[in-house]
């Protein structure tokens, strides 16, 4: 993933856009939690905001892969439906922990 | 907003990214930016700093930012301040419904720093234009020293507003004053009003809020906008303890809505063409006496031949009786009048009432038909 260019592109410098990132990994694999939790209780309402969460997020820092699949996650929740969620899940977190420069 | 005072934002979101992203893009700026992660949060911050502008997301848990701009424009405090929606809500009700409730724009979700940017530039240009044209308004006013009483409108000469009136001044009384409005062929709006005091020229305040009726009664505002607007320059230009207690009544005979907005004054009275009369009771606080007042405002759907009373607190207050009751107790008095032309009721109430000997106070009533 180009940084340089996304960060050019949201009119920011590429310090800060790294800040950015660092907080979006933070939030982000908060909101993973949350959906885990959400899945393991059967609650897709809480599935559903945790993933809406991650998607507005995603969709700002134009990531978009990661926005798409969050929308998908979002959308499904809504109509009660969890299924696929545990690679959903993994496929998310391998994306998220990509982007953790640490 | 002073010259050397950075513009303020105030951002709400439940997601941190996005406020660090808004805060990021928009402090690089220049603009001094407050954060909140929640509604009540953000109420708190709006109240104590007073931000310039307010970007508000409208999904959060717990209060929403649909509550949040409500309790805003519900306080004269933070009423006035300009709030955009961040939403990632396309539906147009959802749009709608924030406009109605008062926002300026919406940015949707995901939303672009630079969009951002640009909307907040907008929107601070628009508020700075309409502050700048209240001051100005109010600066020419001010210097207004001597101003003609311009001739109280006639049904003969509005042919198209459909009213009938009577009035009658004390001569030295501040005193009682009406207005007529013809916003568009369809649109008409009625005015009337009553002074506190007697100690300010009658022709200086009449002329001034003629002047400031022609300038703000147009298609752009709303009726409640042109109240709001009327009464912030009103009150920069009115002494202290100076009011008026006012009635507007904004009719467009197309959609066939009548929308009243009540400062002070008392109950309207509504003469439908099939049924009792009635009043319209709606509270608010009285014209010029301070900033970003809150006045009562209904809408209701009218139709054809629908009667519309509108009167200074002479017709209803007495020795034995203040307004509030003495509006409820002349309803059967309106009754006897419901069969006649709206030209004529207005008299046809004062002989009803007063017979020969009219009261010693100033007096106006106005009949309007849709």
């Amino acid at each position: 993933m180009d940084f340089q260019d996304l960060a050019s592109r949201l009119g920011i410098d590429d310090e800060d856009f790294m800040e950015l990132v660092e907080l979006f990994v933070v939030t982000t694999l908060s909101d993973i939690e949350k959906i885990k939790k959400s899945v393991q209780k059967k609650n897709c309402h809480d599935a559903s905001a945790a993933a809406h969460s991650i998607k507005g997020a995603a969709g700002n820092m134009g990531f978009n892969d990661m926005f798409e699949l969050a929308k998908t996650m979002e959308m499904q929740a809504r109509e009660e439906s969890l299924d696929g969620f545990d690679a959903y899940i993994t496929d998310l977190e391998a994306q998220v922990n990509s982007l953790n420069p640490t | 907003m002073g010259n050397k005072q950075p513009y303020t934002v105030l951002a709400v979101d439940d997601n941190l990214l996005n406020l660090k992203l808004i805060e990021k893009s928009l402090s690089k700026e220049g603009y001094r930016i407050f954060c909140a992660d929640n509604g009540p949060k953000a109420r708190a911050i709006a109240l104590k700093e007073k931000p310039d502008l307010i970007l508000l997301d409208i999904e959060m848990p717990g209060e929403n930012g649909f509550d949040v701009i409500e309790k805003l424009k519900d306080d004269s405090a933070t009423n006035s301040i300009p709030v955009l929606f961040l939403t990632g809500v396309s539906e147009v009700d959802a749009k709608l419904k924030g406009f109605e409730l008062g926002a300026v724009d919406y940015i949707t979700k995901p939303f672009h720093p630079l969009e951002v940017l640009a909307r907040v530039r907008i929107h601070l240009k628009l508020s700075i234009a309409t502050n700048s044209l209240i001051a100005g308004q109010a600066s020419k006013l001010k210097q207004l020293t001597e101003a003609q009483v311009s001739m109280l409108p006639t049904p003969e000469d509005n042919p198209l507003a459909r009213f009938g009136v009577f009035y009658k001044a004390l001569e030295e009384a501040g005193g009682d004053f009406y207005d007529i409005l013809n916003i568009t062929d369809n649109i008409t709006g009625y005015f009337l009003a009553d002074f506190s005091g007697h100690d300010i020229k009658t022709s200086y305040l009449t002329a001034s809020v003629k002047a400031l009726l022609a300038q703000n009664c147009t298609p752009v505002y709303s009726p409640a906008e042109s109240m709001k607007m009327i009464n912030d320059v009103l009150a920069e230009i009115l002494p202290d303890g100076k009011y008026l207690t006012a009635c507007y009544m904004h009719l467009n005979r197309t959609t066939k809505k009548m929308t009243i907005i009540n400062a002070g004054h008392p109950p309207v009275v509504c003469m439908p063409v099939d049924g009792d009369p009635y009043l319209i009771k709606t509270r608010g606080d009285i014209l010029g006496m301070f900033k970003d007042a809150q006045f009562g405002i209904k809408t209701i759907n009218v139709s054809k031949g629908d009667r519309f009373l509108i009167y200074s607190d002479g017709l209803v207050e007495s020795e034995k009786m203040t307004w509030a009751t003495g509006a409820e107790a002349m309803l059967p008095v309106y009754k006897t009048v419901v069969s006649i032309s709206y030209k004529e009721i207005p008299q046809k109430l004062v002989d009803k009432l007063f017979g020969e000997k009219l009261p010693d106070d100033d007096l106006v009533i106005l009949c309007a038909e849709v």
